[in-house]
């Protein structure tokens, strides 16, 4: 009989968990499908559109909450039969990079970019009347946003720039190419025309200035802006405890690979949630956990005492997701690239 | 790295400049802020000169916990300086020793400054900032004083002597 060298190791070797997300289309409640068989695996500093890598990530845990319970019989009860109860999956981890999408995953609500406003505005904790947005022209893109001779020069290098459509006193998801808000009445946002750019994930940052626009140093998140959309200045952005509003995104993890075999872990559909340490999914603390669990927000991670660097805390639910292949009600998937030639079991 | 380097020594200098005018020294008939860059100087066997601070800087090392897609890395730098006072007797070598400390201290703090591509005119930011610990000042040691004489902390020595170290955390330049 031939035998083949194959090679024995088939322990996957991973030095950190690779994050990437990408907005749920919300008014069709159509999520971002990672496909491992048409991305396969891809290279992890370019993933495939529109996945946006999220930056470093720390402690990340999975933990599935689902039970299984016996359905038992006969004289000694033994389990005779399974059946799964409630789904319910969670993943939790540590955003160590700080940014618009960082925040708004983290803190889980509308997520609100402070707009340059005038001084003498009233003040309000997350960015009073901002300053009048300077229009798009025809002919941007989501790299380069057309103002024209006459405005280019209201912007400087450096500049954080929300690009989106005016508030027209809609209803429902606001927010240009990915769900930021939802308005459920005109009068809850004051009919602001600026609503929109406050809580658009359409972010970039001027890099440069040509005669009549502004190049950005990342593509806009939401794409190519439209003429007639306004822009303004970001100054900072803010999350608030509280609100109505639950982000809800596509997930993809990736156990970097060191040793060949890669991992992907990919969340259809996850939303925010307070925090969930496997270590307390014992049933009582988990019914705990899920009426008031402590969310520590920021984690502090010692340089050298006392500089500290601060990581954002963030932890998610798996909503439900329909396998079309089976009709089987799904929450997360787990797919493994074995390394070549090594053996598969 | 060198970024980083020339952050802190600058920063460093053009405080000095500010809190202390007077501690100034002359170099090949430039008169300068007294701090010096020991890797950055002409390679001629001179003594260190009194009343300055002298930098050397340690190998880079990555801060554990701190190695994602920007890991922070750390230098440990070295200040020594050391004076024989503004007498000839030398009677106030041991406050001059404290002044060159309360220096030390001011111009260190607070911690952090924008690291800068000085290789420019002008300088241009590079988008972070380079931070770094307290100064752990050293004990005195005391020079040039006959051996059987010399106090058990050396103060008694003509020359007093002291290193300070600390560490400045930064994120590497790379290239993209």
């Amino acid at each position: 009989m031939t035998s083949f060298a194959v090679r024995p190791a088939m322990v996957p070797v991973s030095r950190r968990v690779r994050a990437y997300f990408a907005a749920v289309n919300r008014s069709s409640k159509t999520p971002v499908i990672f496909d491992p068989g048409r991305y396969g695996v891809f290279s992890l500093d370019s993933p495939p559109t529109p996945w946006l890598e999220i930056g470093w990530i720390d402690n990340f845990q999975r933990v599935s909450l689902t039970p299984t319970e016996p359905l038992r019989a006969g004289v000694r009860a033994a389990a005779n039969a399974q059946f799964r109860g409630p789904l319910d999956a969670r993943v939790e981890f540590d955003f160590r990079e700080w940014g618009k999408l960082q925040m708004a995953l983290a803190g889980g609500s509308e997520h609100m970019n402070v707009l340059a406003s005038d001084p003498s505005a009233a003040p309000h904790p997350s960015g009073g009347t901002p300053l009048a947005a300077v229009a798009v022209l025809a002919g941007s893109s989501a790299t380069e946003v057309v103002v024209g001779a006459g405005s280019v020069n209201a912007f400087s290098v450096g500049d954080i720039i929300a690009v989106d459509a005016d508030y027209q006193q809609q209803t429902g998801y606001v927010g240009s190419g990915i769900a930021a808000a939802y308005v459920s009445d005109p009068v809850n946002v004051n009919r602001d025309t600026n609503y929109v750019r406050r809580v658009t994930f359409n972010l970039g940052r001027v890099a440069q200035l040509t005669a009549g626009s502004l190049l950005l140093a990342q593509p806009l998140p939401g794409g190519a802006p439209q003429a007639a959309w306004g822009i303004q200045k970001v100054v900072a952005f803010v999350d608030r405890e509280g609100g109505s509003f639950f982000q809800e995104w596509s997930a993809l993890f990736v156990a970097e690979e060191e040793s060949g075999g890669r991992i992907c872990f990919h969340y259809p559909r996850l939303q925010p949630v307070s925090t969930l340490r496997p270590a307390s999914a014992n049933a009582a603390e988990r019914q705990q956990a899920n009426t008031a669990a402590p969310q520590q927000k920021e984690q502090s991670i010692e340089i050298a005492k006392p500089i500290t660097a601060l990581a954002l805390h963030a932890a998610f639910i798996a909503m439900p997701y329909t396998d079309e292949n089976d009709r089987q009600i799904a929450v997360c998937y787990r797919s493994y690239f074995p390394a070549a030639m090594a053996a598969l079991y | 790295m060198q970024y980083t380097k020339d952050t802190f020594y600058i920063t460093l200098r053009n405080r000095l400049a500010t809190l202390n005018p007077s501690r100034v020294i002359s170099v090949d008939g430039t008169t300068r802020p007294a701090i010096v860059v020991a890797e950055n100087e002409a390679v001629i066997p001179v003594r260190p000169l009194p009343d300055t601070f002298y930098l050397e800087w340690g190998q880079a090392q990555p801060v554990p916990q701190h190695l994602g897609d920007h890991p922070i890395f750390w230098f440990e730098c070295v200040i020594s300086y050391h004076t024989f006072g503004t007498t000839e007797s030398g009677v106030d070598r041991g406050r001059s020793l404290a002044s060159l400390d309360r220096d030390l201290l001011n111009v260190t703090q607070p911690g952090t400054a924008p690291k800068c591509d000085y290789t420019q005119t002008p300088p241009a930011n590079l988008g972070t900032g380079i931070v770094w610990s307290t100064p752990q000042l050293g004990k005195i040691v005391g020079g040039e004083a006959p051996r059987n004489e010399a106090l058990p902390r050396g103060t008694a020595g003509v020359r007093l002597e002291r290193s300070a170290s600390l560490r400045v955390f930064f994120f590497p330049e790379t290239i993209s």
